[in-house]
């Protein structure tokens, strides 16, 4: 607990030393890492392999971009709400998935995202196909507030989300809730048989988690300014796996780490190479060869604890 | 046009469709019935396959030798990949080999990227195969007749060598109970690697001859493997004649789809998929749920 207050204070503090371009940055690294968390849930959790967590992200990114170009409501309202809806949406989705267990609903998450990929080409008037969303502007508002248009204000429109959406996760792990979620990754046959209805709670944990995904690309849209099917895309779904176990799968803030650790590699490796992507591929697959337990597993694991 | 050359040469298309489809379908479902592994990078395979058929046509002229050559090093690959990666990774539960594979996928885009570049690239049929007859007075290309009796004689060879031969047997036998394959005095893990590397080869023959249709481009592995996974979900995972029977449905679906229904063709293959597996979640011939 002290841990987590010293790093929300560091975050805090980091607009008043950073130049402008790191600020950017860092922003964009915190709704990775809040999109990575979420689907943390999922993954380290309750064993639940997403193929598709982009649909989530893109689905936020397009809803706070509508809300944002054609009604007035303020940038904070815009975000919670297309989070909201996200989750909402989801409720029908992971009772679909969940129809299927273990790879076969990894391919019916997936066959989401690239439904709704394909819908984003079609549906023009909320999509603009092809083309995007561009000039996502960030509203003012509630009480006349503009802050949240400044760099550093949207940096702690961000970091609150990621801080709130992380003590959440955290009690929801540790609620009795969190334990059937744990029993359903070991043994769900046996979680069956001590009389809980699984199916229930697996739905529930992809409403969380996809409503969590949609909050943070929610914070895209804006913050980018534009939302494309890029963030519908298969490849982002895997790209946010790979932050996950990379940073470390059934700890919440490894995959934190994992996004950072990912953009910084990708800002690195693209100013010497144009195949990135090679690399990161690479050092994925030793990642799930050799250290399973990713970064923050290890770390942890040095100071004799174990991940949950 | 009138109804039946129309729903002639529609079926014919579809069939044409389904052969390409089955290439991929069965080569994942051999792979995950003997090794419980799901191999995302079939659709980069499938791709590789198409890259290799586009040089070896380059190089050679002869669009015979790539449907060999492409098939035997995309083969070999596969089987070297499972020796020296996959090989270590039994004992752990299944999501590590979907996600070593998936990032199997990512490195094999960039190099196959690296090596031929962007551009799609167009491969030609061999020129007996480039003409067009006429069914019922309709026109047809020669090549898509050609796909369907391709699909039609590997699925024949594929049944029989499954069903006849010495390997086929120890194939059938590893995939019901591999600890007692093994206790019988044969080296299991050289069985998965053989049908490792055959089941990636028979991606690199669906990849050659799909190159020519759809020319040989670097978004070919994603569409190819999510196609693929729909097909072995409705056919169920594991089944040799379930890969085949979703082939053909989905080649359908996906062909009178487009055809009358632009919009939802996409829609309409999920749709089945989901019904599929609310009504049984294990898939049409499918053992395990």
């Amino acid at each position: 607990m002290r841990f987590l207050i010293a790093v929300a204070a560091l975050l805090a503090l980091l607009p008043f030393g950073l130049p402008p371009y790191a600020m950017t940055l860092l922003t964009e690294a915190l709704i990775l890492g809040l999109f990575a968390m979420s689907l943390d849930l999922m993954v380290g959790y309750a064993r639940l392999i997403s193929f598709g967590h982009a649909a989530a992200y893109g689905f936020g990114a397009y809803a706070s971009g509508n809300f944002l170009l054609h009604t007035s409501m303020p940038l904070p309202c815009a975000v919670l709400l297309a989070g909201l809806l996200g989750g909402l949406v989801a409720i029908g989705v992971g009772w679909v998935c969940t129809q299927a267990t273990g790879v076969s609903f990894s391919m019916l998450t997936l066959a989401y995202a690239q439904l709704l990929y394909a819908v984003a080409f079609k549906w023009t008037p909320v999509t603009g196909a092809s083309d995007g969303l561009a000039g996502i502007p960030r509203n003012p508002g509630p009480f006349g507030v503009t802050w949240w248009s400044t760099k550093a204000g949207f940096y702690y429109l961000t970091l609150a989300c990621l801080l709130g959406t992380f003590v959440f996760c955290r009690e929801l792990v540790r609620s009795p809730f969190g334990a059937v979620l744990r029993g359903i990754r070991e043994n769900e046959a046996k979680t069956i048989a001590l009389g809980y209805n699984t199916r229930r709670y697996k739905i529930a944990i992809v409403a969380i988690s996809f409503g969590f995904a949609g909050l943070a690309g929610a914070l895209y849209a804006p913050f980018a300014g534009f939302a494309n099917t890029e963030l519908l895309f298969w490849l982002l779904s895997g790209q946010v796996l790979i932050m996950v176990i990379v940073g470390g799968a059934g700890t919440l803030i490894g995959p934190v780490l994992g996004a950072v650790f990912f953009l910084y590699m990708q800002q690195q490796l693209s100013s010497y190479t144009d195949s990135w992507a090679l690399f990161f591929g690479v050092i994925f697959v030793l990642f799930v060869l050799f250290m399973p337990e990713g970064i923050w597993g290890l770390i942890l694991s040095r100071f004799g604890k174990k991940a949950a | 046009m009138d109804f039946l050359p129309f729903l002639v040469t529609q079926c014919l298309n579809a069939l044409s469709q389904a052969a390409l489809l089955f290439f991929l379908g069965c080569g994942l479902t051999l792979i995950f019935g003997i090794m419980r592994i799901v191999n995302f990078a079939h659709g980069a395979f499938f791709m590789l396959g198409a890259y290799v058929g586009y040089s070896t046509v380059h190089w050679t002229g002869n669009f015979w030798a790539a449907l060999i050559v492409a098939p035997i090093l995309v083969g070999a690959f596969g089987a070297a990949f499972e020796l020296g990666i996959l090989r270590q990774l039994y004992g752990r539960d299944g999501h590590a080999f979907l996600m070593v594979t998936f990032g199997l996928t990512l490195i094999m885009g960039e190099v196959i990227r690296l090596i031929w570049g962007v551009e799609a690239l167009q491969v030609k049929p061999p020129d007996s195969l480039s003409d067009i007859v006429f069914i019922l007075d309709e026109p047809f290309p020669v090549y898509r007749l050609f796909l369907v009796g391709a699909g039609i004689v590997v699925a024949v060879v594929i049944w029989q060598f499954l069903e006849r031969t010495r390997l086929g047997l120890l194939i059938r036998a590893t995939s019901q109970n591999a600890e007692m394959v093994h206790a019988l005095g044969t080296d299991v893990r050289l069985v998965r690697s053989a049908v490792f590397g055959i089941g990636c080869g028979l991606a690199g023959i669906g990849g050659v001859m799909a190159a020519p249709l759809v020319t040989a481009s670097l978004g070919m592995a994603p569409n190819a493997v999510i196609d693929t996974f729909v097909i072995v979900i409705i056919g169920g995972m594991g089944s040799f004649l379930g890969s085949l029977i979703g082939a053909v449905l989905v080649a359908f679906v996906q062909v009178f789809g487009t055809y009358y229904f632009p919009d939802f063709a996409l829609a309409f293959m999920y749709l089945i998929m989901v019904t599929v597996l609310v009504v049984r979640p294990g898939g049409l011939l499918g053992k395990e749920a």
